[in-house]
Order: structure tokens, then C-alpha cells, then sequence
């Protein structure tokens, strides 16, 4: 068991709501943010995608930000405010804060290019989004798309070492054409709405969000007098060490993250209520991703789902948004399901379809980047 | 638990290549850019020097990542010099596509993770894998500083630098180069200096 670090404060954008409430409701309801590209600028245009229905500058209005800041900062900032208000918190004058990207600023480089500037990187869209809230000490992870779950391990490990009582973490990623393209190029997206574990899926559909937590020690939660929403109980970072862009077919990176998780945790495969898979809907991913999970679990596999199906693969921030949705399960005692119906593939586990009622106890969390760099992060009910 | 830190070896890179045939075939080096190169030298020959096969963990530092690539698949979407969109330049412009090939080339199976956040990235990684150490969860880590620059890039930010620079710590006193007493790079530069000094700090 490690020492408790406490999840005090959540805040989530994403195609599939614009705060963390919205986006229950979507999930509870069924209501895919998954369409046509109405807002980048891209000449690729034939593949669904999950984009925040909002312009630059109507993000820019909401967040009250400076000009010139890229598309990630601001989401950032939005999903930042939103945690940090849940937690009765104002600013991060005191708090460091630890975000995940890879893509940064490229929203603003593809647009200028070949003149791009210093202010576009990763490290420059975390200190913006820093920054807005008075805060200096900022660092970034940037493990593809397990960028925002590896912020959380380094928030948690800043606890548990007791340099730090109060970290916020998660991870921002917008939309750009540069990556779009990217994905394309890979032949991995899927040109209807995504369809995890399902025989017919064809690949993902690109997204974009942001989502942050606020981590905080057992004493800051006594101090402050505050109840906590849930614990980060385990975590588990491991390497599939098998191909830059390809998992394993016996998913090893997969299993041994999840089976860290459990270990630190103290718990047994049994005691997991609910597992929300990376399932990006790629035929490789979801497949290794069962062989895992069917060496983890055995046959008594509990309810497993992708909420990529609502919200796209919102790649280095997806770590963060499906750690806000595990807390929120933890919250309100019940499951989000993927869309039905849903084709079966007997190389995949069968993820739950439609919503499903508690009781939830602890949950699993998976995030798995390109180079096999994979996490799976433990939350827990506090009771 | 707070156990101590110690650097066992390091190995850094200056602005000339060794001779890569050591490590990789025709073929291999031709499908790797030269930073991912050098760092696979500089991460095999640290662990070399320090007698360890496996780390526990890598953690991997680039201020600003794979330029070179980056600018490769820009110019494709932009329609720059002809360049046409290729997968390969896609996957090797993200950052952490250093820290996994390292892992692939060991087979390593252990933490992996890349921080990139300008002139604070090898700090991150550094208080990373100090922060592990200390608390006992593995007791070795390769932790590793990587950057290039382009013609373009060096235009634009004059700042940038190239390093290729490795570093194996353990919890285990025997043998080491000297304690690592706090994670922060300030208390580190005296050692860099001696040991390292191809090693450009800003």
C-alpha cells in the first residue's frame, strides 16, 4: 500500500462535454461527440473526428486568456479552473503543476510554417496554462498518448515523497491537421464512428481535451477540511518494448502495467469493479489489449469499456479525461457502457453496452502510447 | 523510506559521431535519425560502463524533441520541397519515440517515460527517477538528455542545443562515481563539469 494521495478536484473539456457534469450526462445518456471536422483547418476531411465545438477565440473568451496562446493552453486552462474550483482552490501560486502533451503548440506551427517560433513547444503551452493561474513551477510529460497518465504517476510520486501537498495534473491535446495527418498516414483511422472491440472496428477516430486533477496528501486533506472525491490508490508504468507504433500481440506492456497497479494497490484482480480500456478501436490495439486483459483477469473479467467511442482518442490528454470519468464513476456508483449494438470478436473481450449501476469500488485505468509506453492508473472510492 | 542515490557511470556524446557501426547494421542506421543514434550509444554504453544489463526504469529528457522529423512532415503538409507525407518521419517526430526505442533496442520492459519542458526537461527526469530511487519502488534508472537542432530551427531558436548525454544511477554505494545528494541539476553542474564536460548546460 503507498501513502494515500487524494483526488480533490476534477476538471474535463472534451467533444463529449464541456465540463465534467456534461460529459456524465453524454456518457449516461449515450450522446457520441464524435462528427465531421467543422473547426480545424485541414484539407483532410473524410475521417470523424472529436473536436470541441468551440472556436479559438469563443475557448479564449471562456477562459478569460491572453491572445496568442494555442488551442491546448487554453482548453488547459478551462479543464485547470474547473478542478481547481472543485477543490476550493483559486490559483497556482503554491501548486505545481504537471501537464501531458505531444502535440503543444503545433496548432499554431502548422499555421506559420516554415516560420514557427520558440513559443510553440510542449514545455511553452504547460507554462502557459501555469501562467494564467499565477503559477511558475510547471513541468511536461510527453509519452504520446499515455502523456497525461504518466503526469499523474510523477504528481503522485511528488506526494508521496512529501515534496509536494498539493499537485495539479492531467493533460491537454488539441486538434491539428499535423497529427491528423499523421494518424493517417499510419492507416489507423477509422473513416465511420469508432467501434472498440468490435469485429468490425477499423481504427480510431482523433479527438481533443483536456482534463486535470488535483492530488492532494492525507495531511492537506485534514488540514483543509475537505472531503476527498477518490484515491489514486496504484499505478503502474511499463514498456511493451515491442514496436514504435505496434503493441505486442500478448499485449506484455499492457499486462505488466496493470499488474503494477494491482500490486502497489494491494488488490487483487477480484476486487477491480470496472476497467476504462485505452480501446482506441484500432484493430491491434483493442486486440493485444484483451490478450492483457485475459491475462490479468482469467475468465472472471469484470465490465470493461472504451469511452473513446464518446469522445474520440483525444491521444496525450485521454490519460487525464478517463481518469476524470473513473472518478466519476467511483462518484456516482455506475458505469458507462459503449454504444450498441456492438459485433462481438472472439479475439476481443466483450465490453459492457449501455450504462450499468454500481457498486464501484476500484477502478482501472489504461493509457497506452506509442513505443509501447504504457500505464494503467488505480483510483479508488473513499469510504 | 529514504534511501541514498549514487551515479554509477555516464556517457555523453559531443558534436562528432562515433563510428555507429558498432551498434547498428546498414540497414538499421539507415531507417534511425542520427539523435535517436546517438542516444541509443550514449544509453548502451553508460550501462556498459556500468556493468548493468537491464535498468529498472529509463527516463528521458529532450528540451524540445525530434526537430529533424518534425520538420520533415511539416514540410509534407505544406506542401514545402515536394516532401510527401511518411509514416516513419510521423512516428519518430514524437518525443518519446527516443526513450521507447532505447527501451526496445535493451528490451526493457520497465517505467518508461519522457519529459520535454525546454531548459527544465532534464530536471524533471532527474527528480523523477531520484524521487523513485529515494522511495524504493527501483534501484536503477538510465536517465538520459537528448536534443538536435535544424538549420531552420537554430535560426528561430537560437537557444536550442545538441546533447546526447546518459546517465545510470542506483541505489547501491559500490562502485559509484559519486552520491547524487538532491535532484536538483544546480548541485549537479560541479560533477557535469568534471565528468561530462561536452555536456552544454544553459
Amino acid at each position: 500500500m503507498i501513502p494515500p494521495v487524494y483526488i480533490t478536484g476534477t476538471g474535463v473539456l472534451c467533444s463529449a462535454g464541456s465540463d465534467r457534469q456534461a460529459l456524465w450526462e453524454s456518457l449516461t445518456k449515450g450522446t457520441r461527440g464524435i462528427g465531421p471536422v467543422r473547426i480545424l483547418d485541414t484539407d483532410l476531411r473524410d475521417f470523424p473526428v472529436g473536436e470541441v465545438p468551440l472556436t479559438d477565440a469563443q475557448l479564449r473568451q471562456r477562459a478569460g486568456a491572453a491572445e496568442g496562446l494555442s488551442r491546448t493552453s487554453l482548453m488547459g486552462i478551462l479543464a485547470v479552473g474547473e478542478a481547481l474550483s472543485q477543490a476550493g482552490l483559486t490559483d497556482l501560486k503554491e501548486i505545481p503543476l504537471v501537464s501531458g502533451t505531444t502535440v503543444g503548440g503545433m496548432d499554431l506551427t502548422e499555421k506559420t510554417f516554415p516560420d514557427y517560433s520558440v513559443s510553440h513547444d510542449c514545455g511553452a503551452s504547460t507554462d502557459a496554462i501555469a501562467a494564467h493561474f499565477g503559477g511558475t513551477r510547471a513541468t511536461t510529460v510527453s509519452t504520446a498518448c499515455s502523456s497525461a497518465a504518466n503526469a499523474l504517476i510523477l504528481g503522485a510520486n511528488l506526494i508521496r515523497s512529501g515534496r509536494a501537498d498539493i499537485v495539479v495534473a492531467g493533460g491537454s491535446e488539441c486538434l491539428t491537421s499535423f497529427h491528423l495527418h499523421g494518424f493517417h498516414s499510419l492507416m489507423i483511422l477509422d473513416p465511420q464512428p469508432c467501434r472498440p472491440f468490435d469485429i468490425r472496428r477499423a481504427g480510431l477516430n482523433l479527438g481533443e481535451g483536456a482534463a486535470f486533477l488535483v492530488l492532494e496528501s492525507e495531511a492537506s486533506v485534514k488540514g483543509r477540511k475537505i472531503n476527498p472525491l477518490a484515491r489514486l490508490a496504484g499505478f503502474g508504468n511499463a514498456c511493451d518494448a515491442f514496436h514504435q507504433t505496434a503493441s505486442s500481440e500478448n499485449g506484455e506492456g499492457a499486462f505488466l502495467a496493470m499488474s503494477k497497479a494491482l500490486e502497489m494497490a494491494s488488490l487483487l484482480p477480484g476486487d477491480i469493479s470496472y476497467v476504462n480500456a485505452h480501446g482506441t478501436g484500432t484493430p491491434n490495439n483493442d486486440a493485444s489489449e484483451s490478450a492483457a486483459l485475459r491475462r490479468v483477469f482469467g475468465n472472471r473479467i469484470p465490465p470493461v469499456s472504451s469511452t473513446k467511442a464518446y469522445t474520440g482518442h483525444t491521444t496525450s490528454a485521454s490519460g487525464s479525461i478517463e481518469a476524470v470519468i473513473s472518478v466519476l464513476c467511483l462518484q456516482h456508483q455506475a458505469l458507462p457502457g459503449q454504444p450498441a449494438p456492438l459485433e462481438p470478436d472472439p479475439a476481443c473481450i466483450l465490453p459492457l453496452t449501455g450504462p450499468l449501476q454500481g457498486p464501484v469500488d476500484h477502478v482501472l485505468c489504461n493509457s497506452f502510447g506509442f513505443g509501447g509506453n504504457d500505464t494503467s492508473l488505480l483510483f479508488s472510492a473513499c469510504r | 523510506m529514504n534511501r541514498k542515490v549514487y551515479i554509477r557511470s555516464l556517457c555523453c556524446l559531443g558534436a562528432d559521431d562515433p563510428d555507429f557501426r558498432e551498434l547498428f547494421s546498414v540497414l538499421e542506421a539507415r531507417r534511425m535519425s542520427r539523435l535517436l543514434k546517438r542516444a541509443v550509444w550514449t544509453s548502451v554504453h553508460a550501462l556498459k560502463d556500468g556493468g548493468i544489463n537491464l535498468p529498472d526504469a529509463i527516463i528521458t529528457a529532450t528540451d524540445f524533441g525530434c526537430i529533424e522529423q518534425s520538420e520533415a512532415f511539416l514540410k509534407a503538409l505544406k506542401g514545402l520541397d515536394g516532401a510527401v507525407f511518411r509514416p516513419t518521419h510521423f512516428m519518430q517526430s514524437t518525443h518519446n519515440t527516443i526513450s521507447s526505442l532505447i527501451a526496445i533496442r535493451l528490451g526493457c520492459h520497465g517505467y518508461n517515460v519522457t519529459y520535454s519542458h525546454r531548459g527544465r526537461s532534464f530536471d524533471s527526469a532527474l527528480l523523477d527517477a531520484w524521487m523513485q530511487l529515494s522511495l524504493g519502488d527501483i534501484d536503477t534508472a538510465l536517465v538520459g538528455w537528448f536534443d538536435e537542432t535544424t538549420p531552420l530551427f537554430s535560426r528561430l531558436v537560437p537557444q536550442a542545443r545538441e546533447r546526447a548525454f546518459s546517465l545510470l544511477l542506483t541505489t547501491n554505494p559500490n562502485g559509484a562515481l559519486a552520491e547524487l545528494a538532491s535532484p536538483d541539476l544546480a548541485d549537479l553542474r560541479p560533477f557535469l563539469a568534471m565528468y561530462a564536460p561536452e555536456l552544454t548546460i544553459d
